[in-house]
């Protein structure tokens, strides 16, 4: 019976089989960060701290992640390991859970920056959060697939790295912020530590996305070119 | 016979052989797949998994449409609605029958 279960879980396993959506949320990461940094080092008027400009950044992040990861599958995953569609309830459900996790994590953060309390621990919380949602990713598929587990050390390295940018000094954390464009009611501190954050969530994703990457291309073959007879071509 | 043997012998024959229990698994967390996915999980050779995907396909449990992506033909399959149910109906036989 426990087999039977486990191979209901297989398919949720194999959409980040290849990195690809790791990959992705790397680059959100590191894509908002970056937009954060301008938005915090150039005057209020600049083109970058425009409202716009941040509905276009996003826009423009999103269609590079979703054509990027389309590419991967179109080009990589499927020819080597097979097509996959979910079923279309599981999607919306990822995507409820999704948005509601990050407006909780945005309004949480507001809140406390509105109350004028010092907001690194919240940063250290939001860590914590995103972390334990990467270790439920894991133990999802770690238990179908021995070639996840090695991701449990970035699950620690998460933890720690957001530990460690809670105990930064102020004026350290301040200094990454530039503090030029922040709100009155946003600590500069506070700033510095989301946009560390944001790096280091971004950074270990790639890497470990790069490295899920590099192991996939390891463990499959590329697919045999035969003239008249494709892989798929059966039954 | 005990009401275990029984319910032992109600089991769908045609999902219970380990082979199909495994295509059948793995297409009821999905929409679709193609054959090479399939392949790649249940590690099966090319003939034995077209001999259990026809086994299944007369039983009318699965669905299987053959298409093209880009210049590439495809295989794409998937669980009938009668084959859902079939596998809704069997783990709970067969749960019935573990405990």
């Amino acid at each position: 019976m426990d087999q039977v279960e486990s191979l209901l879980k297989r398919p949720k396993a194999y959409y980040n089989i290849d990195g690809a959506g790791e990959l992705g949320m790397g680059f959100m990461c590191l894509g908002y960060a970056l937009i954060i940094w301008l938005q915090m080092h150039t005057p209020k008027d600049s083109i970058w701290n425009q409202m716009y400009m941040l509905f276009i950044w996003v826009g423009l992040m999103v269609a590079i992640i979703h054509f990027g990861t389309k590419a991967i599958k179109n080009h990589i995953t499927y020819p080597r390991t097979g097509f996959v569609a979910y079923r279309a309830q599981n999607r919306i459900w990822t995507a409820i859970i999704a948005s509601v996790v990050s407006a909780l994590s945005v309004a949480g953060l507001v809140l406390a920056a509105h109350s004028h309390r010092h907001i690194v621990m919240p940063v250290f919380f939001i860590g914590l959060f995103f972390a334990a949602g990467y270790a439920f990713g894991i133990a999802r598929s770690g238990g179908v697939n021995a070639l996840f587990r090695w991701k449990w050390v970035v699950v620690l390295v998460q933890v720690i790295g957001s530990l460690l940018i809670a105990l930064l000094h102020e004026d350290l954390t301040a200094a990454l912020s530039g503090g030029s464009s922040l709100p009155a009611w946003f600590s500069a501190s506070s700033a510095g530590a989301f946009l560390l954050w944001l790096v280091l969530y971004g950074t270990l994703l790639l890497i470990s996305g790069a490295i899920s990457f590099w192991l996939y291309l390891c463990h499959t073959q590329a697919p045999a070119k035969e003239a008249n007879e494709p892989a798929n071509a059966d039954v | 016979m005990n009401r275990q043997t029984q319910t032992f012998n109600e089991l769908d024959r045609v999902i219970h052989e380990p082979g199909r229990l495994m295509i059948v698994a793995l297409l009821f967390a999905i929409d679709q797949c193609d054959f090479l996915y399939l392949q790649h999980e249940t590690e099966m050779n090319k003939g034995t998994l077209s001999s259990h995907l026809s086994r299944l396909e007369e039983a009318g449990y699965v669905e299987v449409v053959k298409t093209y992506r880009g210049k590439v033909p495809q295989t794409l399959l998937s669980l009938t609605a009668s084959g859902r149910e079939a596998f809704k109906q069997y783990r709970k036989k067969l749960k019935k029958a573990l405990k």
